[in-house]
């Protein structure tokens, strides 16, 4: 089998590779990291799971076999921690919905976190 | 015989939710203004052109489509999209229509083209959709959406995406769907997304007005340069969520070359560079 130059050269390109620090993209390793968190966050857009997370958070946690690490990132509300763990902003925004936290707040987070999530 | 009569690309914006839901003082104050002026315009020129189907090449957020079967392309072939609820309850608006037939059509001549899509029956839009659309596609006073659409989605936030040049390739596939479609219908194609922002890590909030604005100027000048933009290029210029500029490849695609931009308008504000722009196709 021959590996054209080409080809080779196609391949290399459909992954974006070296970004700087402060830059991150969602990918292998955050969707691999982020599987459980990404799982839950994204139950939010079902209104019995917003009930839920009022009512009992930790009932609400215990349908997604979250890490005990993670539950404790939920549990502080730790946005810059969620995010190194693989959560995707997209989810992570409905989150911030039950949580009533503004956007604005996360992105305080976001400039002052030092990035830290690529990888 | 169906044909592409315009083409539309709008950035799409949680924001420009917020701001439209707030009523029509809102909408012109100073403050948006910029932004809401320039798609009463557009808006105008839609009710000239009296289109018969938007097909819409959006992004969606994670609010139909998911991890566990994300996919690369899929197209809506249902004959009404409800709004979908994002987490915060869906917005009143009424389920939009959409054109089945049509959908159908442009399933099997993408497959034809070897572009092989998740095909829809039951699909929800988010705000990549229907944050700009209301603007342009919505009688308040009638209480009712105007133009059937198609939504064409595409994968732009779980890499690998399908590249620069594989979307403006799309376009030119969905060009020939809606040409070889035997009714005799005039279509706008809308792509929705950017311009520059992004979410997450340190760079919160930037917004990079010159390369945004340079985009617009390649898109409608010489569009086929973009499609040798890497998206690691695409992500230092605009931003890591910046990259669902791929959607209005797509729809630049899908015009003719000497389509001519009418309608540009550009306002950088808060965390978003907003962008707008028409394309005017001859008759
Ligand atoms: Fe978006």
């Amino acid at each position: 089998m021959e590996l054209t130059q080409e080809y080779l050269a196609r391949l290399d390109a459909v992954q974006p590779k070296e970004l700087p620090g402060d830059l991150d993209l969602f990918d292998e390793a955050t969707a691999t990291r982020g599987i459980r968190l990404n799982k839950a966050a994204y139950s939010l857009k079902d209104e019995h799971q917003r009930d839920l997370f009022a009512k009992d958070e930790e009932a609400w946690m215990a349908q997604f076999g979250l890490t005990d690490e993670e539950q404790d990132l939920v549990r502080g509300r730790d946005w810059i921690g969620l995010w190194r763990s693989g959560m995707s902003i997209y989810v992570m925004v409905k989150l911030s919905g039950v949580t009533d936290t503004p956007l604005p707040e996360i992105g305080k987070q976001m400039k002052e976190s030092g990035g830290g999530a690529n990888g | 015989m169906a044909r592409v009569v315009g083409g539309i690309g709008a950035s799409h914006a949680p924001s420009m939710e917020h701001i439209y839901d707030a009523g029509e003082e809102v909408r012109e104050s100073d403050e948006w203004q910029p932004l809401f002026g320039p798609f009463k315009q557009v808006a105008d020129w839609l009710e000239e052109l009296k289109p018969d189907r938007l097909v819409v090449v959006y992004n969606d957020h994670m609010d139909q489509f998911f991890l566990d079967a994300y996919p690369t392309f899929a197209l809506g072939v249902a004959e009404t999209y409800p709004v979908a609820d994002e987490g915060f309850g869906a917005r009143p608006f009424p389920p939009l229509p959409g054109d089945a037939k049509l959908g159908w059509h442009i399933a099997r001549s993408l497959v034809a083209d070897e572009f092989d899509i998740t095909i829809c029956q039951d699909l929800e839009v988010d705000h990549g959709v229907i944050s700009p659309l209301p603007m342009v596609d919505f009688s308040e006073g009638e209480g009712g959406w105007k133009i059937p659409i198609v939504p064409l989605a595409v994968n732009v936030i779980l890499h690998p995406l399908p590249s620069p040049l594989r979307c403006w390739k799309l376009g030119r596939a969905l060009r020939r769907a809606i040409y070889s479609f035997e009714d005799d219908l005039r279509v706008v194609v809308v792509g929705t997304g950017g311009l520059s922002h992004q979410l997450t890590g340190p760079r919160f909030g930037q917004v990079t007005p010159d390369w945004d604005q340079e985009f617009m100027r390649l898109l409608a000048e010489e569009p086929e340069s973009l499609t040798r933009y890497t998206y690691k290029q695409l992500i230092e210029l605009g931003g890591t969520e910046s990259v669902e500029v791929v959607n209005w490849l797509a729809m630049r695609g899908a015009l003719p070359d000497d389509a001519r931009p009418l309608v540009t308008a550009y306002y950088a504000h808060r965390i978003m560079g907003y962008g707008l722009q028409t394309f005017e196709v001859a008759a």
